[in-house]
């Protein structure tokens, strides 16, 4: 036996799986494909929340101008927009002709004219409800002040009808809708993307017969957890950077309030993404390990993809009732878990006990999957030419 | 030799077998150190699937291999250094980096991995191409990377797959030398080939397999010994068809007034010689030793037959 002897030496002789992932990100990251994808990636989420901020324009604040004896109008009608939900923002208007010249130009959305009592309201094509019912609110309210009525009197008569809700909406549902849509897809497209790279990665080692050295050397499972951690972190870190640009764009252009975006739900979502990665990378490389060449990677790994599609189905059925029996069921099946539980996390409170279900049934599949890996993967990976049976590889 | 450690490889009853195909049935033989040893035999006899199960990716169905007296552990064999049959190196990493991943991967530290690296490079006068991707080298050259990732991480032991197969001349003698030095260095070194002129000119031992035996095994000397004695004759007065007619003494061509036989052990040449004499003059009287080639075929023929 070798003798381990210790010091700075040793220190720097690192285990064969940390060799494996720390060749695979170097030579990753050194490629065109990841630099040029990267970028690509960046821009085309960048143009594409821009894009949407475009099209979702109506969020913003509708611009009301007041002219002549309509301003005295002004305070009740903030207050009357604020009671309705409507978002405005006001300004005096001086002259009449000019103020539609401005609605005709889209720089000014409503003008109202006319006196604090008898008010109009004028638009270039449309006109929100809740615009003009705040606007009719204010005048009613001016009215019966003119007609006597005290400002308590008025307030009373005045008062919006009490709103009982029975089951009223989690705020988390709605403000995070698009938030957790948008986390879901990424989540899909990244662990289908990452599963093929790594794929991709144990082909190119049977392809080029490098695997008959390298099984010399370090035990399959070794080899295998080695190149689906290194692929795995690069993975990460694209998300990171594509992620990161998201977020900028999402902060400047305004379209969507981000508060899922909390530490905690960063996490969360790293979490999945890292468990669901090692759950499909693993299966995908183990499927990869029957075949010789690129061409016939496709349909090797499709049964595969099969469960990543139905996943994401999964994630649109369960997102309008994320806390549903078909949400729950499925969020804790490990192969929709990585999509549909970290969606149902963003979207709405889930239990911790289910989250600790699904994240246990995950970690034990991917234990599972990684004997069943490495075991193919020995058995497999030196038949070159034609394509191994699935039961071949499995009992050697 | 009970007690003391054997530095030798020895490969016993190893068997193999796919489905129906008997690769390799009961082969034994070993290889000391400070020994070149030539593994010859024709396509399929079993070499490249002895040296697969040798460095444990395949397994045998029965049979043991042991380095230092006891069967060889993973942790063994990866101190082996190995050149597989099919050649495989990443084409798209840098020559000196992968040599240097691979001496890593054999248990070097970084530094040391890149020290080796960059001396086999240097040695196989690769120092220049370093830093080109392997896919950006010769054939020739590729197939020196390959045995420098043999040789990086300072093996005990070496098992190449035909080494030699398409290297040039100047590029066998390299390699030629190379081994010699790593077995005269206290390495036993398995290769095969079908070079078999270079195998007599370069190796202690051979081992000829056929059909997944061994059926010879030892020095070209040994080898020869077994064999039959060889005479080539001139005599120019003989007729034509003049085969000498001697008990045990066969023809085994003609070429001109030259005439090879065969003598069957035991038998006195100089009995030959005597009825060369009563054709005529007798211009040359030569025993001749039969090359590994020879010997190969005539061994070949017999475990056929």
């Amino acid at each position: 036996m070798k003798a381990r002897s210790s010091g700075p030496a040793e220190a720097r002789r690192l285990p064969t799986t940390v060799l494996v992932a720390r060749r695979e990100i170097r030579m990753r990251l050194r490629s065109r494909v990841f630099v040029g994808g990267t970028i690509v990636m960046t821009v085309l989420v960048v143009v594409g929340i821009v894009a949407a901020s475009l099209v979702a324009g109506t969020t913003a604040p509708v611009r009301v101008g007041f002219s002549g004896g309509s301003q005295a109008l002004e305070r009740s009608f903030t207050a009357t927009a604020a009671a309705l939900g409507a978002k405005v923002t006001l300004s005096d208007i001086a002259d009449v002709t000019a103020g539609k010249a401005q609605v005709t130009a889209g720089t000014l959305d409503v003008l109202v004219t006319g006196s604090e009592t008898a008010p109009t309201a004028v638009a270039k094509a449309a006109i929100p409800s809740n615009v003009v019912s705040a606007l009719s609110l204010a005048a009613e309210a001016t009215r019966l002040a003119a007609s006597g009525l005290s400002p308590a009197a008025v307030a009373s008569a005045m008062a919006l009808v009490p709103v009982q809700l029975l089951q009223p909406p989690n705020p988390k549902d709605t403000q995070n809708l698009f938030a957790s849509l948008a986390l879901g897809i990424l989540l899909w497209i990244a662990l289908g993307q990452y599963g093929n790279m790594a794929a991709q990665s144990v082909v190119e080692e049977k392809a080029t017969r490098i695997m008959e050295i390298l099984l010399a050397t370090i035990r399959p499972s070794r080899l295998l957890a080695g190149k689906v951690i290194g692929v795995g972190l690069v993975g990460l870190l694209q998300l990171t950077i594509v992620g990161a640009a998201a977020l900028v764009a999402v902060r400047v252009t305004n379209v969507a309030a981000i508060p899922a975006l909390g530490v905690a739900s960063i996490l969360a979502d790293v979490l999945w993404f890292l468990l669901g990665f090692l759950f499909y990378a693993t299966a995908y490389a183990a499927v990869a390990s029957l075949v010789s060449r690129q061409e016939e990677l496709q349909g090797a790994v499709a049964p595969i993809s099969v469960f990543q599609i139905a996943g994401y189905l999964l994630m649109y059925a369960a997102l309008p009732n994320p806390s549903g029996p078909l949400a729950t069921v499925v969020s804790l099946l490990p192969p929709f878990a990585p999509i549909v539980m970290a969606v149902r996390m963003a979207s709405s409170d889930v239990p911790l006990w289910q989250v600790g279900l699904a994240v246990a049934l995950i970690v034990a599949s991917i234990v599972g999957l990684t004997w069943l890996a490495g075991r193919m993967y020995s058995n497999a990976a030196l038949h070159l030419g034609a394509r191994v049976r699935f039961m071949d590889a499995f009992r050697g | 030799m009970t007690g003391t450690i054997q530095r030798q490889l020895e490969i016993d009853g190893i068997s193999k077998r796919y489905g129906q195909t008997v690769a390799v049935q009961d082969l034994t033989f070993d290889v000391r150190a400070g020994e070149l040893f030539g593994f010859v035999g024709r396509n399929g006899a079993g070499k490249t699937t002895t040296m697969r199960i040798t460095l444990g990716v395949l397994a045998p169905d029965a049979g043991v291999v042991r380095w230092l007296g006891v069967p060889l552990t993973f942790e063994a064999r990866r101190r082996i250094g190995y050149m597989p049959e099919e050649r495989g190196l990443y084409p798209k990493m840098h020559v000196a980096e992968q040599l240097a991943y691979l001496g890593e991967l054999h248990g070097m530290t970084g530094a040391e991995a890149r020290g080796a690296a960059l001396h086999w490079l240097d040695r196989f006068g690769l120092a220049d191409r370093r830093d080109a991707d392997l896919q950006a080298l010769s054939l020739g050259n590729q197939q020196r990377v390959q045995l420098a990732a043999a040789l990086v991480f300072g093996p005990e032991v070496l098992v190449l797959d035909e080494p030699f197969a398409g290297l040039d001349p100047v590029a066998v003698d390299v390699m030629a030398g190379v081994l010699r030095e790593r077995a005269d260095a206290g390495v036993p070194v398995i290769f095969s080939s079908h070079e078999l002129e270079l195998v007599e000119r370069l190796c202690d031992r051979v081992g000829i397999v056929e059909r997944g035996r061994m059926v010879a095994c030892g020095t070209v000397g040994e080898l020869r010994a077994g064999g039959q004695e060889r005479r080539w004759l001139d005599v120019p007065s003989a007729p034509d068809d003049w085969g000498a007619r001697v008990p045990g003494v066969r023809l085994v061509r003609a070429d001109g007034s030259r005439r090879l036989f065969e003598l069957d052990p035991g038998v006195d040449d100089q009995s030959l010689l005597r009825a060369a004499l009563a054709t005529g003059p007798v211009r040359s009287f030569e025993r001749v030793e039969p090359t590994l080639g020879e010997l190969f075929r005539t061994v070949i023929g017999e475990a056929a037959a």
